[in-house]
């Protein structure tokens, strides 16, 4: 799976609302449909997409299915959205010092 | 201030949040006045911006240029106002001008809308920069590549140590 679809998994409010829910505790298909108002094959669709980009596993525990969350491949969109946040921090710092002359400028110029 | 906070709300979008300790109309200045963005947009260390023209009204065009001053490389960006709310809002179309650096990146343009929101003279602006397809948006993360400085610190890296 290429990192395109990582993106493409969460994109969907639907499968980002499924990651939120299984991110607390490991859920059986079941309990997690019972927290949507769409149908179960639809919830099943959407957990065998975030399978694909292998954002959740899932694993056998008696007749049950459960499905969890793989923190560490979050991790991984967490670290590109970082170095996109990076590139804006180090300019917005940049703003917050000129911003803070523009200020001390139209202070002296009420003071006049 | 808080950092930069980054989220993905659609396919095709990147929002960016960052609150300024400043009142919305000086930062809508340092937004609109040519001679105050070249002052926060510089950013990289060896760079200077040779080219910072702007004409912020609805209609009106910008050109922003980056160059390395040691080996001379240069890219840029250029793109129309599409929509001006002072101290509010600007929207504005965006296409990335390669210059000599021999990157591609897609090439439609994407429109970028800052909102500008003062509380308490403190002032939330949030860039909302929309890509022309899933792909453009996920070419852009995942190099690295953003609309502001549009190089990742990677090839920044890559290109200072060529340059020494």
């Amino acid at each position: 799976m290429t990192k395109r679809d990582v993106f493409q998994a969460i994109a969907d409010p639907t499968r980002r609302a499924i990651i939120a829910l299984i991110a607390l505790q490991a859920m059986t298909p079941n309990a997690i449909a019972e927290n949507f108002h769409t149908t179960r094959q639809a919830v099943s669709k959407h957990l065998r997409i975030l399978s694909e980009c292998e954002l959740v596993q899932s694993e056998q525990k008696g007749r049950e299915i459960y499905y969890r969350l793989e923190i560490e491949k979050m991790k991984e969109i967490d670290e590109w959205l970082e170095q996109y946040r990076k590139i804006w921090e180090s300019r917005f710092e940049q703003l917050d010092v000129l911003l803070t002359e523009l200020k001390e400028q139209d202070n002296k110029e009420k003071m006049k | 201030m808080k950092p930069a906070e980054a989220s993905l709300p659609s396919d095709t979008e990147v929002l960016v949040r960052r609150s300024f300790n400043a009142p919305a109309k000086l930062v809508w200045r340092a937004y609109v006045e040519p001679e105050l963005m070249r002052r926060w947009c510089v950013g990289m260390p060896g760079w200077s911006m040779p080219v910072c023209e702007m004409d912020m009204q609805v209609g009106g065009q910008y050109e922003w240029r980056w160059r390395n001053d040691e080996n001379g490389m240069e890219f840029g960006f250029t793109g129309d106002v599409l929509e001006i709310v002072q101290h509010e809002r600007i929207v504005h179309t965006q296409t990335f001008d390669p210059g000599n650096m021999g990157i591609g990146m897609g090439g439609e343009p994407s429109v970028i809308t800052v909102g500008f929101e003062e509380i308490d003279g403190v002032t939330n602006v949030a860039t909302t920069i929309k890509y022309a397809s899933r792909a453009d948006r996920d070419e852009a993360l995942s190099t690295g590549m953003t609309d502001g400085m549009e190089m990742s610190y990677r090839k920044l890296d890559q290109i200072l140590v060529e340059g020494v």
